[in-house]
């Protein structure tokens, strides 16, 4: 019945297109602007327009993402017990869900079930890999939480100073400038350490960013300012602990994770205290507050790989407004202010027969998976293997528009510090600081010009 | 979390939509839209919200006589209680948007499984357990499961003389947290509070969420959707596949499959937009049933086959999943179908007819 139904609206869907080529709705590239996912695009503009798997996957793939997306769901608990056992003992939150709300981004506070920033911590040198160095007894990330009778590793306190600025035309804008500060460490650290903070992110989409080819994106490198636009962009080259290789890094804020596998595997370990085959060590390891339980690892591959496929295959939100003239106008300034030269627009995945609806697709993320020098202002100097302590992964741009319905009020930028897409343009610096200035001499309607773009992706 | 019909239907609905622009003219816009949101937001989500509130704040009166006389009829009194509580919240689970899920409500109030390890901890221990100690906790040790796990006990085998000193000092501060939840969820929507109801009746006219009517109707049938899935494939789901009743959702109180109807119940208080034995001046069936009164007609007679079926299952859910499995599974199959509808019949009504 239900494939009946299938079939009946592909053959709809093709009769309609089919009889459908105006100009006006496919430009002369002949791909249609609103398919931001290629394929892997759905229409939808509510409150879970990140949370539709792609259309057109096997049953089989169905079965497997629908899996994948209960357990993203799933909240542990302290162990033991009968169902979903093993939270912690320290940790960040208690299940996926609960810092990726509605498969979006998260809210930028500490320390509490809703909170969905963690914040990364080390100390200053390299290690083996080339990687941050871990603080003895905290490793590499602060886990604020912990089951009943563990303490945490420490509080996270966020303070904020406003500042008021103001657009060349005179009109005034507030940005918030976070500090973070630690207390209650449970045991001393000696030394200087480095903190990161970092939201959670959305979710769709990363399976086709995952299929874009590494010399796609090594290709818009320019790590030496070649063409003197002041724009550079490099690749960041990470240690995947999944494949044991040095490896692109494509995923985090600052591209410092080579693939959907292990991020999922490390979000599973590090932020809610799950072992897994990749990481089978729990984060509370050789500290005092490990439960010293035999029960790792406390994952089955089988829901690692679902979780895995189902963040591999949740669908792009299709873009609104690509024929509005005031969106086409915002289109036409973001280009001129070269924004759009590190928010790439378009790039195509390789092709992958086994799996059509990642393969040769053209897609439009709006970011070229490098990272830049964003200036002292949004700086964390903490660097993270090849990305240094101003240098940040262009974020992708694609369902822009949709952060405020699907996380309501919504925030921006890897800390979240940014309230409005305003705020976030205006933190942009160091090699997007001309871009920023452009924006800022824009008249008022240009700006809202230009936000009308972006709130159409 | 949707299924492929409901985007495909969504990408051909587009397709038709973008190709007849042109030549057909944009239907007459009518208040009757706004009229349906109007009522939604009046006789629907509203009122549902208050119930919570109020049925909380007789929950707390029945808990504070269970701790300070404890018999089986005042256990029982709470135990009745919660379950009124539930209701009401289990059914505006049928438009699960807005403050509900911006704020977390939800997993404040409702999080499953109850960590009952760290629960047991804290009753062993000597912490004081006031409201903020409480308010501090995540949702799996407080809320409706952790409360159900003091006044029904494992099994529902709790007796009034059961209840210990340090349960009822976590219970009593468990409830008074909840009621501050449904209050701040109430209240979120009160129009002399929160008002999110403007932000939903202003749909099209400024609203910051919704810019057009159809954002409205869109997340409404969503929302109804995706209760179905959510009882349908998950919570009956998991403990049918795996024959396990701990994976049952109210299984101290065997409330589970009264929670799973009034689920479903949620749903067809929006679509006729009725709550309480009040209904609207007009609903979004009526605005079906004037166009297409076969879908209307299509949508109810599922809607009460789903409930004709959970009335076939006659024991407790914990129970029912090994010895009525049948029934089980026609009920699951009944969802699947209703859910079938709203994706793609009562979308594709949506984006033809509502277009403002």
């Amino acid at each position: 019945m239900k494939k009946l139904t299938v079939v009946g609206v592909l053959a709809i869907l093709v009769l309609v297109l089919s009889q459908c080529q105006k100009a006006a709705t496919f430009p002369d590239t002949g791909y249609d602007a609103r398919l931001s996912g290629g394929v892997a695009t759905v229409f939808d503009i509510t409150s879970h327009a990140f949370s539709n798997m792609f259309p057109g996957l096997s049953d089989r793939d169905q079965i497997v993402h629908a899996f994948g997306d209960a357990a993203f769901s799933k909240i542990f608990v302290t162990a033991p017990a009968p169902v979903n056992s093993g939270l912690g003992t320290i940790f960040n939150n208690n299940s996926c869900i609960s810092c990726h709300h509605n498969d979006g981004i998260g809210l930028p506070t500490a320390g509490d079930s809703r909170s969905s920033l963690l914040v990364r911590i080390s100390l200053p040198g390299t290690d083996a890999h080339g990687g941050p160095v871990a603080v003895p007894g905290y490793g590499l990330q602060l886990q604020d939480k912990a089951v009943y009778g563990k303490v945490p590793e420490a509080k996270i306190n966020i303070n904020y100073t406003n500042t008021t600025y103001s657009f060349a035309d005179g009109e005034t804008y507030e940005l918030r400038a976070p500090t973070y500060t630690l207390t209650n460490l449970y045991t001393a650290i000696t030394g200087n350490y480095l903190l990161s903070p970092r939201l959670a992110p959305p979710m769709f989409g990363l399976g086709l960013l995952e299929a874009v080819p590494e010399s796609e994106i090594v290709a818009m490198a320019d790590p030496n300012d070649a063409d003197g636009d002041g724009i550079k962009g490099k690749p960041n080259y990470v240690w995947d602990v999944a494949t044991q290789s040095r490896q692109l890094g494509r995923f985090g804020w600052k591209a410092n994770t080579a693939s959907i596998l292990t991020q999922v595997a490390a979000a599973y370990n590090q932020d809610i205290g799950i072992t897994s085959r990749i990481f089978p060590v729990e984060s509370s390891f050789g500290q005092t507050q490990d439960d010293g339980l035999k029960d790792d690892p406390e994952l089955p591959d089988s829901t690692l790989n679902a979780v895995r496929f189902y963040a591999a295959t949740l669908a792009v939100p299709a873009r609104r407004s690509v024929t509005d003239p005031d969106a086409q106008r915002g289109e036409a300034l973001f280009k001129a202010a070269k924004c759009a030269v590190c928010h790439r627009q378009t790039l195509t995945t390789a092709v992958n027969v086994s799996f059509p609806s990642i393969s040769n697709q053209v897609i439009h993320p709006y970011t070229d998976m490098l990272v830049h020098d964003m200036g002292t202002g949004l700086a964390d100097n903490r660097p993270d293997f090849l990305a240094g302590g101003q240098e940040w992964r262009t974020a992708s741009l694609w369902g822009l528009g949709l952060f405020e319905k699907v996380n309501s009020p919504g925030y921006y930028l890897h800390d979240g510090r940014a309230r409005s897409v305003t705020e976030a343009i205006m933190w942009h610096g160091g090699e997007a600081e001309s871009a920023k200035v452009y924006f800022s001499k824009l008249s008022k309607s240009d700006r809202t010009l230009v936000l009308k773009f972006l709130g159409s992706l | 979390m949707k299924n492929t019909l409901l985007a495909l239907s969504s990408v051909a609905l587009l397709a038709l939509a973008s190709c007849s622009s042109k030549s057909t003219p944009t239907p007459v816009t009518t208040d009757a839209e706004g009229t349906v949101i109007t009522e939604f937001v009046n006789v629907v989500a509203n009122p549902d919200y208050a119930a919570i509130n109020d049925n909380a704040v007789k929950l707390q009166a029945a808990v504070t006589l269970l701790i300070s006389t404890p018999n089986a009829a005042n256990l029982l009194a709470a135990q009745n209680a919660w379950k009124a509580t539930r209701e009401p919240w289990e059914s505006c689970e049928g438009f699960l948007f807005g403050p509900v899920e911006d704020n977390d409500y939800d997993p404040t109030m409702d999080s499953w499984p109850l960590n009952k390890t760290d629960v047991d901890a804290r009753l062993a221990s000597s912490d004081v357990f006031t409201t903020s100690y409480i308010d501090g906790l995540d949702g799996t040790a407080k809320g409706f499961h952790g409360i159900e796990y003091i006044i029904f006990g494992e099994g529902g085998a709790k007796k009034a003389t059961d209840v210990t000193a340090r349960e009822k000092l976590y219970l009593a501060a468990s409830t008074t947290s909840l009621v501050a939840t449904t209050q701040a969820l109430r209240d979120s929507w009160d129009a002399s509070k929160g008002n999110y109801s403007a932000t939903v009746t202003t749909a099209g006219k400024g609203s910051a969420v919704y810019k057009t009517r159809k954002d409205v109707f869109k997340a409404m049938v969503g929302a109804m959707s995706d209760i179905c899935g959510e009882v349908g494939t998950s919570k009956m789901e998991d403990p049918y596949a795996a024959r396990d009743s701990t994976l049952d959702e109210s299984s101290f109180s065997h409330n589970s499959t009264v929670d799973f109807t009034n689920n479903i119940k949620g749903i067809l208080n929006v679509y006729t937009c009725t709550y309480g034995g009040k209904t609207g001046s007009a609903s979004l069936s009526t605005l079906v049933a004037a166009k297409n009164a076969s879908l209307d007609a299509k949508i109810k007679t599922q809607y009460n086959a789903v409930l004709a079926s959970f009335a076939t299952i006659t024991h407790t859910f914990e129970k029912a999943i090994y010895d009525q499995r049948a029934q089980v599974k026609a009920t699951q199959d009944a969802i699947a179908t209703l859910q079938s509808t709203l994706d793609v019949d009562l979308n594709a009504f949506v984006e033809a007819n509502i277009k403002d």
